[in-house]
């Protein structure tokens, strides 16, 4: 048992930073995105043997996290009645990040990350997913739809919307005068 | 069609993307998911084999009732989703439930709204299927307190919707009834 969790440990571990923002971008919040990440490595010890046969596990891993993602974002979204620790209502994606009160940023550019911010969670998950994974975690268009399964073309033509629905949101509400 | 303005914002918003906060896991949070995972991953091996077993004992049950044709008066439950938590009530006895809401920031006139399956009441609303109220949340954890009394065996599913703005977030409880 403990080698096989070393063996398990040694696969997973390196990917773990990786993983985790994955998570939070895909649920958009820390306590569904802890969830999520606790579920994939649940999921992904149980295919163990699996794991050990596959060259790169961290694509491997956030392919699950997104099926994961998928398959059970209504029941992560549900979750917080009984688990919820930190939580947040939805578009308060920020609370919780570290550094978010960065004395660096000054005080005109940190409302526009807040305004940006709730603009995000006016967005649909596929829409926000594509917008944060390409222009904030920078994945290419290849390596999303590796992640994702959804076409390249696709996920371009979602990017370009998305980005298009955050001008249409800060120029409605006045942070683009 | 794309003028000087709007490829001026296109860019501030990419600018802003870019500077969009990184999320970082505490020191502790990856130890302690691994240690989970192996952990939690034994259990629902074990349960797995517990529930085949059961499976195995219902199915004998239901051969030995087919046979005997006996006739077993029981409470219609809904179909269980696991995601759902869950409590036992006792008939006619009252029972709080505590409703936990998290919020990063303090909230004024969110509406929440609590439906009640048949054969669930809240004490204080005899009869009413769905209450409606406005209220306001602290930062950090709100409690709320809900005194529940089943009046029939068939328990369900609350639901309890909390909106503010445009926001809205739906909690569900499954409730059966012994």
């Amino acid at each position: 048992m403990a080698e096989t969790n070393d063996t398990f440990e040694r696969l997973v571990r390196p990917h773990f930073d990786r993983l985790y923002r994955l998570a939070w971008r895909l649920a958009g919040g820390k306590a569904d995105a802890e969830d999520l990440f606790q579920e994939l490595l649940i999921k992904a010890y149980g295919r163990l043997d699996e794991l050990v046969k596959i060259d790169e596990p961290g694509s491997w891993l956030c392919r699950v996290m997104y099926n994961l993602f998928i398959d059970e974002r209504r029941r992560f979204a549900r979750r917080r009645l009984h688990t919820v620790e930190e939580g947040q209502m939805a578009g308060d994606g920020l609370a919780g990040i570290p550094g978010v009160e960065d004395p660096l940023l000054d005080r005109e550019r940190w409302e526009k990350i807040r305004a940006l911010d709730a603009a995000l969670s006016q967005l649909s998950d596929e829409h926000r997913i594509v917008v944060l994974l390409h222009d904030t975690e920078g994945y290419k268009l290849e390596e999303i739809h590796g992640i994702t399964g959804i076409p390249v073309g696709t996920v371009k033509s979602r990017l370009h919307r998305a980005r298009v629905r955050l001008r249409e949101i800060l120029t409605q509400n006045g942070t683009f005068s | 069609m794309q003028t000087e303005d709007t490829d001026r914002q296109d860019q501030e918003i990419q600018a802003l993307l870019k500077d969009y906060p990184m999320p970082q896991a505490t020191a502790t949070f990856y130890d302690r998911a691994l240690a989970r995972a192996t952990h939690e991953s034994t259990r629902r091996q074990r349960k797995r084999w517990v529930m085949t077993g059961f499976a195995s004992a219902v199915a004998a049950g239901l051969a030995l009732w087919l046979i005997g044709g006996f006739f077993l008066a029981t409470p219609i439950l809904p179909d269980a989703d696991p995601g759902i938590p869950g409590i036992t009530m006792t008939l006619e006895e009252p029972r709080t439930v505590n409703l936990m809401f998290a919020s990063a920031t303090a909230l004024d006139a969110a509406m929440l709204t609590v439906t009640l399956p048949d054969g669930i009441e809240l004490a204080g609303f005899p009869g009413q299927r769905v209450i409606t109220w406005q209220t306001s949340l602290s930062k950090g954890k709100n409690l709320l307190p809900l005194e529940l009394i089943a009046v029939s065996p068939v328990g369900g599913e609350v639901l309890a919707r909390l909106e503010h703005k445009d926001r809205d977030r739906t909690f569900r409880l499954r409730i059966d009834v012994s």
